[in-house]
């Protein structure tokens, strides 16, 4: 059984770039493989080791500009082939930059659909950078795919997938038959991180770039792109309560925190 | 215009009102709320015109139910809590009718004709705006946005269940103590600046002086096991508002920060003075953390008399 993973280059929120006036740089923030997407490479690795088959690694560039970006999602592309997946395909254009949920859908299930059958799709459960967590879902719809999302471990047994959706209060235990879409959690594995030989490994794998025309797409309509991004400006006081010795300081501090009514004595 | 809140909890639909109740002052329109509750009995909550019931089912059953609803009913919103079976639900809904899908809202703002509804991105460190239009559906966080539970008694109907695929095989309890993060006022976080799980001992003193309870960073849940996951705060754990929030030994990853930032005032300490959590705080005290909590301790013990 084939099974398909799908894998974000996010925006990397530990390199947030504001300039002076606090407007967020978008173009000039690194893309980095968004986390819980290497927990669905290593799930999907995994269960290829019981089943056979290949992974196959899908992503579409959702932030431009493309022609700086293309080499980004590439690397991106390339650890997550360093972390078992076979083969990687990628749709870089212009056109749909900078993309909301539904065209990145879209244009995924597109990516899918052309490049073969998958009996298992799997995601991670949110990206790093957008977090909207409803892209799992909505490509399950547009390929007529049952899914589950927030899974922490996952059985394939006789056409069938048992997932365990790890939800706040309890653990649901859901059936449904294959094929079929899940969506993972940072607690279904420990992804390792890919030794020097699976990396040197990566490069010779398959990857490939489409424009939205070579899988048969014209420009979609964006359902909800975001009309602006602001960068949230702490108001926090940032105040380092300094002393002569600890004593000093500890008291310093309670009394802040008296002064601020979150202790009382 | 007629809004539909979903979820199975009374609670959500109180949190849903109150989003109705802020979008209809924000933008002037008037919104008519009828509730879904799937699973549990459907209380009386007053704002509500009508309020649905249907059995615990699966998201999949759920999303049927309420599609089938939208349709009969020319629903033009449909709001489900923030959570992730709600989350789940509505993005199965959204996809029916390819609507915009805003997930857990956290505000709502106006500039020159058009309202916007806006929800944090990047591990909390921007806000992304989004027009509200209409059809919508919006995850809403709780107590976010207060209701008032007001005007006319609803009705009640019972809906039939719309099955899929989805079998619900069985529905297992969570290892879980009694830790409830996400109603505590105080919480001191642990992180890896613990070096071995019997330290723990003083946060766990430092939390019963401040009547609070002990959280903790990924690692010291996920990955050394030292504290369940009922004490974990980050976007995938619990997300905290309490009053005050002492981060110990916690570098400050986005992820906890994001789920700490409701909180109205937050203390780190951390030998680190680089550590990003400064950034997030209002207090900082730049020191190795088993030299100062005994200290801070018995400073507060002596404060307190006890």
């Amino acid at each position: 059984m084939d099974i398909a993973v799908l894998v974000k280059a996010s925006l990397d929120v530990n390199m947030i770039k504001a300039d002076s006036e606090g407007r967020i740089l978008l173009d000039s923030i690194p893309l980095a493989i968004s986390e819980y997407d290497r927990n669905a490479v290593a799930e999907a690795v995994r269960i290829k080791g019981e089943l056979g088959g290949r992974v196959v690694a899908f992503s579409v560039l959702t932030w431009g500009p493309a022609d700086k970006r293309a080499k980004e999602i590439e690397n991106v592309m390339r650890e997550a082939l360093a972390l078992g997946a076979d083969e990687a395909h990628v749709v870089v254009d212009d056109a749909i930059l900078p993309s909301d949920v539904s065209v990145t859908a879209e244009t995924l299930s597109n990516l899918i659909k052309k490049t073969g059958d998958f009996g298992l799709i799997l995601a991670g459960e949110g990206s790093m950078d957008m977090m909207s967590a409803q892209l799992p879902v909505r490509i399950a719809y547009k390929l007529g795919y049952p899914v589950a999302t927030f899974a922490r471990k996952i059985d394939v047994i006789n056409g069938a997938v048992k997932v365990t959706r790890d939800l706040e209060d309890v653990l649901q235990v859901v059936e449904l038959p294959l094929p079929a879409v899940v969506s993972v959690t940072g607690e279904i594995n420990q992804p390792r991180l890919p030794t020097l030989l699976q990396i040197r490994k990566s490069f010779a794998k398959p990857y490939k770039a489409y424009t939205i025309s070579e899988i048969g797409m014209d420009t979609p309509e964006k359902l909800f792109p975001f009309d602006d991004i602001k960068l949230v400006t702490v108001s926090r006081k940032n105040m380092i309560i300094e002393g002569e010795n600890l004593e000093e300081i500890a008291e310093k501090l309670i009394d802040k925190l008296i002064e601020e009514g979150v202790v009382r004595v | 215009m007629k809004a539909l809140v979903i979820g199975n909890k009374t609670s959500h639909l109180v949190d849903g009102l109150g989003f109705i109740q802020a979008l209809s002052s924000e933008t002037g329109v008037s919104i008519e709320a009828y509730g879904l509750l799937y699973g549990g009995g459907a209380e009386e909550t007053k704002g509500f015109t009508k309020i649905f019931s249907m059995p615990e089912a699966s998201p999949e059953a759920v999303a049927n139910t309420v599609s089938k609803l939208i349709e009969k009913m020319t629903l033009e919103m449909v709001i489900a809590p923030a959570e992730k079976n709600g989350t789940e639900i509505l993005s199965r809904v959204a996809s029916v009718y390819d609507m915009p899908m805003i997930t857990e809202v956290s505000g709502i703002s106006k500039a020159g004709e058009n309202t916007y509804l806006e929800r944090a991105i990047m591990g909390g460190r921007a806000t992304a705006l989004y027009r509200f239009k209409t059809p919508m559906a919006v995850t809403v966080p709780a107590k976010k946005f207060k209701a008032s539970e007001s005007g006319a008694t609803p009705e009640f109907e019972e809906l039939q269940v719309i099955d899929g695929v989805t079998k619900v095989v069985e529905v297992l309890p969570k290892e879980k103590g009694a830790v409830d993060l996400e109603a505590a006022d105080v919480i001191v976080g642990v992180g890896r600046g613990f070096k071995a799980k019997d330290d723990l001992a003083m946060a766990f003193e430092l939390a019963e002086l401040l009547d609070g309870e002990v959280g903790c960073s990924r690692p010291v849940a996920a990955d050394f096991k030292w504290l369940g996951e009922d004490r974990w705060i980050g976007i995938s754990g619990k997300k905290i508002r309490g009053k005050l929030y002492i981060a110990v030994g916690i570098s400050g990853a986005p992820q906890h920060i994001m789920a700490a930032s409701d909180t109205k005032v937050i203390v780190a300490v951390n030998k680190d003075k680089n550590a990003p959590i400064f950034t997030f705080s209002d207090y900082g005290v730049v020191a190795d953390l088993y030299q100062f909590l005994p200290v801070f301790i018995k400073k507060l013990k002596e404060k307190k008399g006890v």
